[in-house]
């Protein structure tokens, strides 16, 4: 996490601008890549005091400490000595307290019964430090756009750690979201929708309600790459920046690193059914991940909608009841329950023992054994002419 | 009405109508989740209120305690007996304040043992982790968990680092009873200090030997662990209880080279300094360097000083002196103590002491202490790693190169010098530049040695 003094912002009125690095920032960006390509082999102090130095073009001293720092942590280190630094370590030093003596006798000594130079000795001694380890080459090559982006990425996470709410409108994909608050801890709450937007979701710890705290920051923080999936969002968080109170916000084309892309589907029970579903209803659309739903103020994700091509009123929720805790299966059924939705089909593993009062009374049901039968879900699609929508 | 801990806190769920749970200590009404919350660290407080009331509630299931056969006998010296009952006539809470060396782990040991309810230790770094592990292990043969250093492991006596618990302690709040803070100080400050209020610990014990003098982080300490029950400083055990011990400061010259770099960045520095403080006189150095670090000439200025500390850290003077010292002691156990890693590194390269520093291994770093137990190495240099709580194997001299961090540093160096033995008498050399900061840094950090007026009972 970056410290204080690396956050680089201004305020306007209570919002808290954060300094993006954009194009304009490539060129010195480019240098300090190249200037670390050069010191690659070389002891990480060497490359340290030529960062002290100005670069070859003119670069802000704040975003490029910034940089800096996102590009130590992505490169590697490594350092090999001839003697082993903690062999070298125990024998110097035991060697010295064992006979009061000039240091050089002592490394000569030592570096003879080893068979090495007292030099290499004396470079082994510590080769192991952190600056004295070899400068590697980060894991994978970086541009200077990757560079910014990563840096914007950093900057953002550390603006949101010190933040205890955060208040996103999301379009699309609201789902990888309010998985993730959900695994970290977050309490997320589910605003009336506004406009166009699938949710407004409202992102805090527990502890939140009590006092501002850092306790979430990271957590919230962990959200900022997965926003880069949604189609269109907007982020306001209540932030403490050095003792002021200020809001930060984010929107969809601001410059952070996104995530690796969200696997499509969540197991391959789900992918093989929308696969034999597609190939045996080309007149209707598997739609994955469809809008989210409503219920007892929070949200509901149905695995897929499936719309008929030329009859937009034939719409039908699915979401498939696989091998979970018996808990959250009973928690995933009561929101069904309350959502009284009348165009849902459940396909239950059986092996789920899920009784019938338990499922929705309004639902279609299928059960099934280690695969959705796609047959069965389109025999039930076809057969059953219901209104799709809610019950009153 | 039911009491459950959620993630650190107590959620409160069917309250009967007549309850008018606002009034409870601690309670807010959560829009959240349409219930009403509690911080975990107010179910004292809470429980009793609503047995006060005559309200029926579901409480928390109790956790396991430890197994009372288990336990061994911890024998206490006097005045750990004196600090474990004011403790006890606390209401099993507060904060002892012992010096460096004089048993505080063991004080814990016998709290946790004469309760017999299951305890949470936070230590601040896995080298303590490691230490109070083994403390815990000699005088208890069941199981002991562990939370840091990678591993997660809870039993009804458990130790975890700082950093761990403020991550966990929405799992762990409501397993234990007894919450034991060593370096407690570190408290009240308000960083982390969610650790201590998302456990549902009622005793609670803090250890420090430097106690918060300032007043916001001693009520705030107060709050989460208890007042200060009880306290020693150095001066009241030296020489009984722990060993005696002689000060002796040697003031050193600048070489001419270095007087003139010294006063050259002194005159950067002091300019914007003295600009500053006119313009803000009740202001503080994180204010003054917040501030610096957005002009060019505070920028200059704080450069400026980095180079004053790393140019004061190991001198020409400092180097002379620490060669005699070295030469003087030879046969002696000494630990060289340095403002940061850099000069311990410097001086293990030009005298070939072995340096122990947050970038030395855990496994080396016991490897190391072991060999300085059975005397194979005589000299240890470091910057922060001896200062604090760690258990050093016996030394008698003791030479403060350099410090960073005043008063309370100082007294937990020389902490590492105490532990008694027959005639002991341990040495303490501090190196001080004459007319330059480190005159008045001295000065400052030897107050934290002087006696207190009374032993507080």
């Amino acid at each position: 996490m970056l410290p204080d003094h690396l956050l680089g912002y201004s305020v306007a009125g209570a919002v808290v601008v954060p300094h993006f690095l954009g194009e304009h920032d490539h060129p010195w960006l480019r240098s300090l890549l190249e200037e670390h390509e050069r010191f690659i082999g070389r002891p990480q102090r060497e490359l340290d005091a030529r960062l002290r130095e100005p670069l070859p073009c003119e670069s802000p001293p704040g975003k490029r400490r910034l940089a800096t720092q996102v590009l130590a942590k992505l490169r590697t280190s490594l350092r090999q000595t001839p003697v082993p630094p903690r062999r070298a370590r125990a024998l110097v030093f035991g060697e010295a307290a064992r006979k009061l003596a000039p240091p050089e006798i002592v490394l000569s000594t030592v570096a003879a019964s080893l068979g090495v130079t007292p030099e290499i000795l004396h470079d082994s001694l510590f080769g192991d430090l952190p600056g004295e380890r070899l400068v590697g080459a980060p894991a994978e090559p970086l541009s200077a756009l990757e560079l910014a982006l990563r840096s914007n990425l950093a900057l953002i996470q550390a603006l949101l750690c010190r933040a205890t709410t955060v208040r996103i409108e999301v379009e699309g994909n609201t789902r990888i979201l309010v998985r993730h608050a959900k695994w970290r801890g977050l309490i997320c709450t589910v605003a009336d929708r506004a406009g166009p937007t699938d949710a407004t979701l409202e992102l805090s710890g527990p502890f939140a309600l009590f006092r501002h705290t850092r306790l979430y920051g990271r957590a919230l923080g962990e959200l900022v790459p997965l926003l880069a999936w949604c189609p269109r969002f907007r982020l306001w968080a209540d932030c403490v920046v050095h003792g002021r109170r200020l809001t930060l916000q984010l929107a969809t084309g601001d410059p952070v690193f996104p995530a690796s892309a969200p696997r499509r589907y969540d197991s391959h029970l789900e992918e093989r059914f929308a696969r034999e579903f597609r190939r045996l209803a080309p007149e209707w659309d598997v739609i994955r991940e469809p809008e989210p739903l409503t219920a007892s103020g929070t949200l509901i994700f149905p695995d897929f909608a499936l719309q008929h091509r030329s009859d937009a009123a034939r719409r039908w929720f699915l979401e498939i009841v696989g091998f979970w805790t018996p808990d959250y299966v009973a928690r995933k059924l009561a929101l069904y329950r309350s959502a009284r939705l009348s165009n849902l089909i459940l396909c239950i593993d059986e092996g789920r023992n899920c009784a019938e009062a338990d499922v929705p009374p309004e639902a279609l049901i299928v059960r099934f054994r280690r695969r959705v039968d796609a047959t069965a879900v389109l025999r039930v699609v076809q057969s059953t002419p219901r209104p799709p929508g809610r019950y009153a | 009405m039911k009491l459950q801990f959620d993630r650190g806190t107590l959620l409160l769920t069917g309250p009967p109508r007549d309850l008018n749970l606002a009034e409870a200590p601690g309670v807010l009404w959560d829009p959240r989740v349409h219930a009403h919350r509690a911080p975990a660290s107010r179910y004292p407080a809470l429980k009793r209120w609503l047995l006060e009331g005559g309200t029926q509630f579901q409480d928390l299931s109790p956790p396991l305690r430890p197994m009372q056969e288990a336990w061994s006998d911890v024998e206490l010296r006097p005045y750990q007996e004196a600090a474990l009952s004011a403790w006890e006539l606390g209401h099993r809470r507060g904060v002892v304040a012992l010096p460096t060396g004089s048993g505080k782990t063991r004080l814990a040991l016998a709290a946790m043992g004469r309760t017999g309810l299951s305890a949470l230790c936070l230590v601040p770094t896995r080298v303590l982790l490691d230490q109070w592990l083994r403390e815990i292990r000699v005088v208890y043969r069941g199981a002991v968990g562990c939370y840091g250093d990678g591993v997660r492991q809870r039993a009804p006596l458990t130790v975890a680092t700082f950093e761990s618990a403020y991550r966990h302690m929405d799992q762990l709040g409501d397993r234990f009873e007894l919450l034991i803070v060593d370096e407690v100080h570190h408290f009240g400050g308000g960083l982390r200090d969610e650790a201590l209020e998302m456990t549902v610990a009622k005793a609670r014990l803090g250890l420090t030997a430097t106690p918060p003098r300032d007043a916001g982080a001693a009520a705030c300490l107060a709050e989460l662990v208890g007042p200060t029950v009880f306290e020693l400083a150095v001066a009241d055990l030296a020489g009984g209880f722990l060993a005696s011990f002689d000060a002796i400061t040697l003031y050193l010259d600048l070489t001419p080279e270095e007087r003139s770099a010294y006063t050259s960045l002194a005159a950067v520095f002091n300019g914007v300094y003295a600009d500053f403080r006119r313009l803000a006189p009740a202001a503080g150095w994180a204010d003054f360097t917040h501030h610096s670090a957005r002009t060019v000439e505070g920028r200059r200025a704080l450069s400026a000083w980095r180079q004053m500390r790393r140019l004061l850290g190991f001198t020409h003077g400092k180097r002379r002196a620490l060669a005699s010292l070295l030469e003087r002691h030879w046969h002696s156990r000494m630990l060289i103590f340095t403002a940061d890693n850099e000069t311990a590194y410097a001086i293990a390269r030009e005298h070939l002491v072995m340096p122990l520093t947050c970038d030395i291994g855990r496994q080396e770093r016991d490897e190391v202490l072991g060999r300085f137990r059975r005397g194979d190495i005589r000299t240890l240099v470091s910057a922060r790693v001896l200062n604090e709580g760690l258990d050093v194997p016996d030394a008698d001299v003791a030479v403060v190169v350099g410090g960073a961090l005043g008063e309370r540093e100082h007294v937990q160096r020389v902490g590492r010098l105490l532990r008694p033995g027959e005639g002991k008498r341990a040495g303490v050399y501090e190196l001080v530049t004459r007319n330059t900061i480190e005159v008045g840094q001295a000065r400052r950090r030897r107050q934290g040695l002087v006696a207190r007026p009374s032993a507080r009972l």
